[in-house]
């Protein structure tokens, strides 16, 4: 096979990514031979919590095999690929490779997926089922970032609902059949115009010659940059499959209105995942009601998940319809931080995964105004501005999965000792455990963007892009940075301040294997916040290269 | 001198490498270690920042590692300065007055000239695209001059606080705080670019919050706490939009006059003529939203609201946040983005000053109808912020930094002053009998002026550092603050901006006199603690007087009890002993109280004029005139008070004689015009109105569309359940079993078996493929 220049295999050979895979799978079999075997329920917890630390430490590898700067061809090289040939017949791959888009949230992932296992000790229904559902969530949303190959990229996307599903549907809250449904059949729903796009692609394609699911190239078509075997960009391609089909005759000769309409089917599906408003309903109802261990996951990695398909799929594959709808998305983004905002403010007074589930619309929300403004018309914006509003989003995502995890798993160990989630029915509790209040308080302060933390790297650079095209927006956006402030504030002062609930005088203090989860990860907040070059210099290459094609007018 | 300008990072560092030791290592278990580590640690960092002040002044700066000369001409430096190691790469254009200054109002004082850097510091941060943000430090002689001040001020306090708070069982993560945000000012002050000037303005901000909430059990610190977080916030987020509008047009955030540097005199002209939005040139919006900030920081007029309640806070809090360095932090953002503000023809510098002398004159009226002696302080805080912005406004750069560094030595002594009081106050048995009932009540109790009287030979220390104090407040020749203040008016009588002038002389008359009054009432006369106005507490604890015994030792307040708790009532005589240590930092800011003016002293005698030339700004002359009137207005504040108040409050019951004269003015004065209960009303309302809309949004209308469609598709699946189930197979006569089987098979559909829409969407997947080979074949 001729290797374009773009893609770039692993340097000695071995396929790390597909280690990387299997490591999570072979945890399930673990968990499996560990029910066969009767193995005690602690050695499982125990197990499975120390076996996260393969995928991690595989993880370390391909970050170090990693070539951050690496470009070619016009885009940020796809490194350590494994391409092999799957179903020959409709030229399905099993196309696995990370770029600068999805190392950082797949290191987010391998972090994230033992916290929220060491959240799941606690759990004594049905144990082994539930760390196991934990390691296929890990292995779907691993493989869902490597996979380039659309046919196993929806794979692993639609797959990743089911342990989700099942984790929320039996381990959750009293509410937990609504939120699980409604998380199912919402997601799903949103993905069946994605679907159906790319049978459509598939076959246009086709037409053109180059019968293919690889999103690199699918990319690259769109971003009018040379595919070999293929002439044209994916918009001429898919405009020369409509008018065979005889479509234009009824809709018109408008080019623009077909990568449109693949443009919203893109966007329906990855804005569900990513809770954009007005998609966002399902999203404080699953966290809210979802056991410890789902909430984490929901909100640190899956999120990311919307995020991501659309910087894979979304701006390089329909750049034009993008840019012509990107003041949309910048105000759908704009309503979605305020609503997230407010939203968290109602619930001062209520639930507490609730509040903290409407925050992160609200951080999601700035890194919707950032794909926006990626996407926007020139106006003025220079490509530094386009790639620190990407970086910023990318900073951004990382933050929140860190800060956010953190605050569920904080949250949910504020339940085991308190058996409330109500914050009215907490209060003072910073005497009686002065260590648990002040990681929280840690915690909080980077979830709302302290400058120091990485939260505020995000911000910061998704603002100063998001300047360049859409000033507007910007503007009005930093009332979500006060009203977020404002509702964490009131959430710690309700849970910490005040004198001392008399129910909560002998209330446990955090305990070492809680703090030194957590302490890993503020840590790390810490650091990306001082120094994020780590993530920033991953990202920025790839990025600096995906937002090149904005830097013209498209349509 | 190479050393001091090599590791004048180390000044910020050895406060933060406290902070990291205090909380993380054993030494927090143990008060008096962890105080005296950070104390030495400031220490150190004292003598560094002095040094590094030395070493400026001797005009030595730092290029690629070498100690070299600076240029000496001021302000229009020839272009001396080689790029150094770390990437300052520009050599500095003659950073100039011909360029932008007579777009600057002259004021008759000539123009400000950014000065050239001593030391730059940057190392690679994060990459963005193509270029790559650097971040570091900048030190420059202003900078310099700061960082002493900062440390020295710092220093005092938390040697203050070693006495003050050690009846506190949190004194270690007090220490630990304070330490974190003098690392944070320090930081600040010496950055090289505003995004790290923002976070450590921020880290500050995060300080003020837990700081203010020390006392966290009480509802009035916690909630005091919230709005100084979020008050400053509003300001920081427009200050924040300001950095990234200017980041857009500069494409840079780094301090200096090179080219890609935001001072350089062709991008600062881009920006004075070039309009963006509203027609409103690009200076003149980036200016007005830095200044937002410094309204949100230094407590401004409308956001002005945080700061008196900020008083919740310890004391040497007060002191050292919100009198001498925080607050004053807003006041060096507009002084450091001096050049850019400038740089619109004064439209910006126009709005500053209005607001400045605003404040100046506003927060003054309601200090004089204040009881409360860290209140009445706080106010007098916003006013002096007030003539220090108006300074800048009207141009008088250095007139307005010089009352930055004067007024935080004697500010931070009077905070700490009154801290002395109101400890020796609440050692007082009627003090400590309340404390029973209510430790807050009890507290505020101590604070109110009415119920003090006589202090002066009881608190002999504190009452001569005190007075040392008041006199450079009010503005009494030859203390620090007369010097000061008298440069900030001559700025206006020379520009001729009477307005702003008649403002500010009243704002002085004002100032004299409230602090005549506060010094008459607390030190002079009978001591009417005896019989004190008791503070009536809205929300009193909700403990029993029996829990606030058994309570008393685990949470206390700030102060020092050394008595027992059974004997004290028979206790006759107050304790008002005088802490070493709290001696020891009052008398060394009094010194700087009475000598800080000395550095810029207005006559060309050896010595005349230091800091002007140290900052290589034009030296501005005595204004007899001007000096004169403030002197007089001075003098006739102390009068007025002292005439009015010298037989005033015989007894603590006593009304005041201002509010016998006008009671409704007073009365609005007392409730500082009533703007928090406005803003509680309108703002926060309506914040609470919309935060009840979005959530009635998401509950009724969005989750009501996605359930109706939920139970649209439902329904379908029943209709066709029955047609086929029911109609086609079992007949018509099985219609009533067959409803209720629906209800039941409808029911497991609903309890979730998503492992078949799973096998769905696989089976369609296969099905897809199989499709496709047929397709092809």
């Amino acid at each position: 096979m001729n290797v374009p220049s773009y893609l770039a295999f692993s340097p000695d050979g071995v396929p790390w990514l597909t280690l990387l895979l299997l490591s999570t799978l072979a945890g399930v079999l673990l968990v499996g031979l560990a029910g066969w075997l009767r193995l005690p329920d602690r050695v499982v917890r125990l197990g499975v919590t120390a076996w996260m630390g393969v995928p991690l430490a595989l993880a370390a590898v391909i970050w170090s095999r990693f070539n951050p700067g690496a470009t070619a061809a016009g885009q940020g090289t796809v490194q350590l690929v494994e391409l092999i040939p799957w179903i020959k017949a409709i030229h399905v791959d099993y196309f696995l490779g990370v770029d600068g888009l999805s190392l950082p949230l797949i290191l987010l992932t391998v972090v994230m997926a033992p916290v929220a296992a060491i959240a799941s000790w606690g759990v004594t229904d049905r144990p082994k089922a539930h760390f196991a559902l934990l390691l296929v969530l890990e292995a779907a949303m691993l493989g869902y970032f490597m996979a380039l190959d659309f046919f196993f990229f929806f794979i692993f996307w639609e797959f990743s609902l089911v342990p989700a599903f099942f984790l929320i549907q039996s381990w959750g809250r009293k509410n937990r059949r609504y939120a699980a449904f409604k998380f199912f059949i919402y997601t799903m729903a949103g993905s069946i115009g994605l679907l159906l796009l790319f049978q459509v692609l598939y076959l246009a394609t086709r037409q053109a010659g180059l019968p293919t699911w690889n999103l690199i190239d699918l990319g690259r078509l769109g971003r009018s940059l040379p595919v070999e075997g293929v002439t044209g960009s994916l918009r001429d391609i898919l405009f020369a499959y409509m008018e065979k089909v005889g479509i234009t005759q009824t809709l018109g000769r408008f080019p623009l209105l077909y990568t449109s309409i693949a443009f919203w089917a893109i966007f329906v599906a990855f804005a569900i995942k990513l809770a954009v408003w007005p998609f966002h309903t399902w999203l404080p109802d699953a966290y809210a009601e979802a056991p410890t261990a789902g909430s984490i996951l929901l909100s640190a990695v899956m999120s990311k998940m919307g995020a991501y398909g659309m910087l894979r799929i979304m701006l390089p594959l329909v750049p034009d319809a993008a840019q012509y709808f990107a003041p949309v998305l910048g105000g759908l983004a704009l309503v979605g931080i305020t609503a997230g905002a407010f939203g968290a403010l109602a619930n001062t007074g209520g639930d507490i995964k609730r509040l903290i589930g409407y925050t992160s619309i609200n951080h999601m929300g700035y890194v919707m105004l950032a794909i926006a403004a990626v996407a926007a018309l020139p106006d003025g914006a220079t490509q530094d501005s386009r790639a620190s509003a990407l970086n910023g989003a990318m900073m951004q995502m990382v933050a929140h999965g860190l800060s956010t995890g953190a605050l569920f798993f904080l949250a949910g160990a504020l339940y085991t000792r308190t058996k409330s989630w109500e914050l009215m029915d907490f209060g003072g509790l910073r005497v009686a455990a002065p260590t648990f209040a002040g990681v929280m308080g840690a915690v909080m302060f980077a979830n709302l963007g302290l400058p120091g933390m990485a939260g505020f790297v995000g911000e910061f650079f998704i603002f100063r892009g998001a300047w360049a095209t859409l000033p507007l927006f910007t503007n009005l956006a930093v009332i979500g940075l006060i009203v977020t402030a404002l509702a964490l504030l009131l959430m710690y002062q309700r849970i910490f301040l005040g004198p001392l609930n008399e129910d909560w005088q002998k209330i446990a203090d955090l305990r070492p294997s809680e703090l030194w989860t957590i302490m890993p990860l503020l840590a790390l907040l810490l650091a990306l916040g001082v120094y994020p070059m780590p993530i920033l210099s991953l990202a920025n290459a790839t990025a600096t290269q995906l937002v090149a094609v904005f830097q013209h007018v498209l349509s | 001198m190479a050393f001091f300008l090599t590791y004048a990072w180390l000044i910020p560092a050895l406060p933060l490498l406290g902070c990291a030791l205090i909380t993380f290592t054993p030494l927090r278990r143990s008060k008096l270690a962890s105080g005296w580590t950070a104390i030495a640690l400031m220490l150190c960092a004292t003598v560094l920042a002095v040094g590094l002040l030395a070493a400026t002044a001797q005009g030595l700066a730092l290029r690629d590692g070498q100690v070299v000369p600076l240029a000496a001409a001021a302000g229009h430096g020839e272009a001396t300065a080689p790029a150094t190691g770390e990437g300052h790469g520009e050599a500095t254009t003659p950073a100039t007055g011909e360029g932008h200054g007579e777009a600057a109002p002259a004021e008759g004082h000539g123009t400000f000239a950014f000065p050239e850097p001593n030391v730059v510091q940057r190392f690679a941060w994060a990459p963005i695209g193509e270029s790559v943000f650097a971040m570091g430090v900048y030190i420059d002689t202003p900078v310099a001059a700061m960082l002493a001040m900062v440390t020295i001020t710092a220093t005092c306090i938390h040697l203050f606080s070693l006495g003050y708070m050690a009846a506190n069982p949190r004194q270690s993560r007090f220490f630990s705080f304070i330490s974190l945000f003098t690392a944070a000012m320090l930081l600040m002050t010496m950055a090289d670019n505003l995004l790290l000037f923002f976070m450590a303005w921020e880290v500050m901000g995060l300080c003020s919050y837990l700081l203010i909430g020390f006392l966290f059990e009480r509802p009035q610190a916690y909630r005091a706490a919230v709005k100084a977080f979020i008050t400053t916030r509003i300001g920081d987020v427009l200050m924040l939009l300001g950095l990234v509008y200017l980041y857009t047009q500069a494409g840079s955030l780094a301090f200096g006059t090179g080219a890609g540097e935001i001072f350089n005199p062709e991008l600062l002209k881009r920006l004075g003529s070039e309009s963006g939005f509203f027609g409103v040139s690009h200076a003149t919006g980036i200016g007005l939203l830095l200044f937002a900030g410094t309204v949100g920081k230094s407590a401004q007029f409308p956001l002005h609201v945080w700061l008196p309640d900020a008083m919740e806070g310890p004391t040497p809090v007060s002191a050292l946040i919100h009198a001498a360095t925080m607050v004053s932090a807003g006041v060096f953002l507009i002084a450091r983005t001096f050049p850019i503000l400038q740089a619109d023809n004064g439209t910006t510098l126009a709005a500053v000053t209005l607001i400045g002398a605003f404040t100046a004159l506003f927060a003054a009226t309601i200090a004089v109808a204040q009881y409360d002696i860290k209140r009445i302080l706080a106010y007098s805080t916003l006013s002096q912020l007030g003539f220090m912005v108006a300074a800048i406004g009207l141009g008088g750069w250095v007139a307005g930094m010089f009352h930055l560094l004067t007024h935080a030595f004697f500010k931070a002594l009077l905070f700490l002053g009154s801290g002395s009081i109101i400890h020796g106050m609440e050692a007082t048995p009627q003090m400590k009998a309340l404390h029973h009932q209510d430790e807050y009540a009890a507290q505020q109790t101590a604070q109110d002026i009415r119920n003090m009287g006589g202090l002066r030979t009881r608190m002999p220390w504190t009452f001569w550092t005190y007075t040392l104090g008041y006199l450079a407040l009010a503005g009494i020749v030859p203390f620090a603050g007369f010097w000061s203040k008298d440069e900030i008016l001559a700025h206006a009588f020379v520009g001729a901006n009477w307005v702003v002038f008649g403002v500010l002389t009243l704002a002085a008359f004002l100032t004299a006199f409230y602090m005549t009054r506060q010094w008459r009432l607390v030190f002079f006369g009978e001591f009417r603690g005896g019989q004190p106005v008791v503070f009536q507490n809205p929300e009193p604890a909700p403990r029993t007087a029996h829990h606030s015994h058994a309570d008393h030792h685990t949470h206390h307040d700030d102060h020092h009890d050394t008595h027992g708790h059974d004997d004290h009532h028979s206790n006759t005589g107050p304790n008002w002993q005088e802490h070493p240590s709290m001696i020891a930092a009052l008398v060394v800011l009094a010194s700087f109280a009475v000598t800080a003016g000395f550095f810029n002293l207005p006559f060309a005698i050896p010595g005349g004029h230091w800091l002007s030339s140290l900052w290589r700004q034009e030296a501005a002359p005595l204004n007899f005139i001007v000096a004169g009137v403030s002197l007089l207005v001075a003098l006739g504040g102390i009068a007025a008070g002292w005439s009015l108040y010298g037989g005033a409050f015989a007894g603590a019951h006593d009304t005041d004689p201002l509010n016998r004269q006008a009671p409704a003015l007073f009365r609005l004065l007392n409730e500082k015009y009533r703007i928090d209960e406005l803003y509680a009303a309108s703002f926060g309302r309506l914040t609470a109105i919309l935060a009840l809309a979005w959530a009635w949004m998401d509950h009724a209308i969005l989750d009501g569309v996605v359930n109706s469609i939920g139970r649209l598709t439902l329904f379908i699946g029943q209709l066709n359940f029955i047609v086929d189930d029911t109609l086609l197979n079992d007949g018509p006569d099985a219609l009533a079993s067959g409803t209720l089987a629906t209800g039941k098979r409808t029911r497991r559909l609903q309890t979730g078996k998503a492992q078949d829409y799973l096998s769905y969407v696989f089976g369609g997947a296969v099905i897809l493929a199989l499709v496709y080979l047929y397709v092809l074949k």
